[in-house]
């Protein structure tokens, strides 16, 4: 089974753009292409990550992409699981490459969220709830988030100030990230000072409302070392994937099970444990998202994950050294829905491949990519990225 | 069919005839009983896990022998929130409190908390409610769902 590389990522700008989808998956390929043939020599088919046809009244988003890449013919399908898209895409890549299905595959994400405003993106955001009686309480993504945060502050030796902190770290590394949306530092008091949008989740605990684009070219080691040097490679090497159950209200409420699912799995074809892995992108849709999965992923014992945002030396026994969401996570990179699982693996790339600049992990070996989509752990897509070299 | 390879009915797996819209393993069904003020959940006859609304299958243990079962309106809250930015059609109730209520059978499901944010607290014991839904409610109904009642708990 030829063990899946990634060749070459690129992302457009995130955040507020006068750039429709399409445009913004014109920039995030140009720069996944750089110096490469055109994809129409290389791609066999393409994944298309994207959350909702409600921002722009469009389908046909696989058409769509492979049309603007200049792909004619192939196999290109657009990809569904609200925030988790994005890593879905990816993980069709590479069980493609690995099933020898096809030797490149490109997997890409797009969202153009700000198109309808804030009332347009909470519209579209709530169509990830059970329409049963989740949509019919007028619950929206921040108070479903709320009521885990409530719950784990409740359960668990746990304040709203060390949520708070890791919003801090995530905006600090963010603003080392030029493809962050926010490049500016924010202070614990700016978090616990910024309005409750559902208690005890601030505005400051929240991610943003994104436009963006991703795309990330899987390929056989052979096409990847026929395009661009090893060093420049990294390798998928365990995919981890769990749809849980859609109603927040039915599932563990401070322990998120499809995460731990889908982490244990990718861990377990990569042949590594938590222990090993240096960087993990998490997502923190929520800062108290990147809490619950630093302890799914096995990084922190129950009930200390909100400590990944102290510096390993810093946290309670049981930690491991990971550095999570170095790009700024969804909190301060952005958060394009149908793009972010890719952006994950761009900033893990870059890691991997020592190219992340003044937030680079020295010695990063092992990467954990964690995407989830609908509330928490809805569904989970895990990718566990290695150096190729 | 062979008679008896068919389960009786009230245990599950559900036969294709009984996927009706007047059953409350249906969302039309479910929705009718809740409006006579009958909240209904599905049970399952091999581990006990209450479910609601009613599916054909246990997601505790992944077997289909489930039956209808009356689910009781009593409950207490898990945990809850103020929804301060809520969808297009909520905004004149914002804002509201919203909460996961387990009941006295188990289930667990949310919905809007009769109260303010601030005079409610984990553990509290609350009740179901049914009302019909109000206009704005309604506008954004799809034509199926104009009939289905809105459920609101009442602290106790
Ligand atoms: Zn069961």
């Amino acid at each position: 089974m030829p063990e899946p590389r990634i060749v070459a990522v690129g992302t457009s700008p995130i955040g507020r753009t006068d750039l429709t989808g399409r445009d913004l998956f014109s920039a995030a390929l140009a720069e996944a292409f750089e110096g490469l043939p055109d994809p129409a020599e290389v791609v066999e088919a393409l994944y298309a990550g994207n959350q909702s046809e409600t921002y722009e009244h469009q389908i046909m988003q696989g058409t769509l992409l492979a049309e603007w890449a200049g792909l004619r013919n192939v196999p290109a399908e657009r990809v569904e699981g609200c925030a988790a898209a994005g890593a879905l895409a990816l993980r069709h890549a590479v069980e493609d490459v690995r099933r020898g299905t096809h030797d490149a595959v490109l997997a890409c994400g797009v969202e153009k969220m700000t198109a309808g405003g804030t009332a347009g993106a909470t519209d579209a955001l709530s169509a990830a709830f059970d329409r049963a009686l989740e949509q019919r309480s007028g619950i929206t993504a921040p108070s479903q988030y709320a009521l885990l945060a409530q719950r784990y502050l409740h359960e668990h030796d746990a304040t709203e100030a060390d949520l708070a902190r890791i919003a801090v770290k995530n905006h600090r590394n963010g603003a080392a990230n030029p493809r962050a949306q926010f490049d500016r530092e924010v202070d614990l008091d700016a978090v616990l000072e910024s309005e409750y949008v559902a208690p005890p989740l601030k505005l400051f605990d929240c991610a943003p409302v994104s436009d963006g684009a991703a795309a990330v070219l899987v390929a056989t080691p052979e096409v990847a070392d026929a395009l661009v040097a090893r060093e420049a490679q990294t390798v998928a090497a365990g995919v981890g994937a769990a749809a849980n159950n859609v109603a927040v209200a039915e599932r563990d409420l401070t322990f998120v099970e499809g995460a731990n699912v889908a982490s244990e799995t990718a861990y377990g074809e990569a042949g590594v444990d938590p222990a090993d892995v240096d960087l993990a992108e998490v997502h923190d849709a929520f800062t108290v998202c990147e809490a619950l999965l630093a302890e799914a992923a096995g990084f922190a014992p129950r009930g200390r994950g909100y400590e990944s945002a102290l510096d390993p030396g810093e946290r309670s026994e049981g930690w491991t050294d990971v550095r999570l969401s170095t790009s700024g996570g969804l909190k301060a990179r952005g958060h394009p829905i149908g793009a972010t699982g890719l952006a994950q693996a761009v900033e893990a790339h870059e890691q991997l491949t020592g190219r992340a600049g003044g937030r680079q992990v020295e010695g990063a070996d092992t990467a954990l990519l964690l995407n989830e989509g609908g509330v928490a752990d809805a569904v989970t897509v895990a990718h566990v990225l290695r150096r190729a070299a | 069919m062979d008679e008896s390879r068919k389960r009786p009915r009230d245990r599950g797996p559900l036969s294709r005839e009984d996927v009706t819209a007047d059953s409350p393993f249906t969302l039309p069904g479910f929705f009718a009983e809740l409006a006579e003020g009958r909240l209904t959940g599905a049970a399952c006859s091999d581990c006990g896990h209450a479910m609601v609304p009613p599916r054909p299958a246990c997601y505790a243990c992944g077997s289909r022998a489930v039956a209808v079962e009356k689910q009781p309106r009593a409950g207490e809250v898990v945990s809850y929130t103020a929804v301060h930015t809520p969808p297009p059609a909520f905004e004149a109730r914002a804002p509201y409190t919203v909460g996961v209520v387990e009941l006295a059978s188990g289930a667990r499901l949310t919905g809007r908390v009769d109260a303010d944010y601030d005079a409610v607290a984990i553990g509290d014991p609350v009740e179901l409610t049914v009302r019909d839904p109000g206009d704005a409610e309604l506008a954004a109904a799809l034509d199926h769902e104009t009939d289905w009642p809105i459920h609101v708990f009442e602290v106790r």
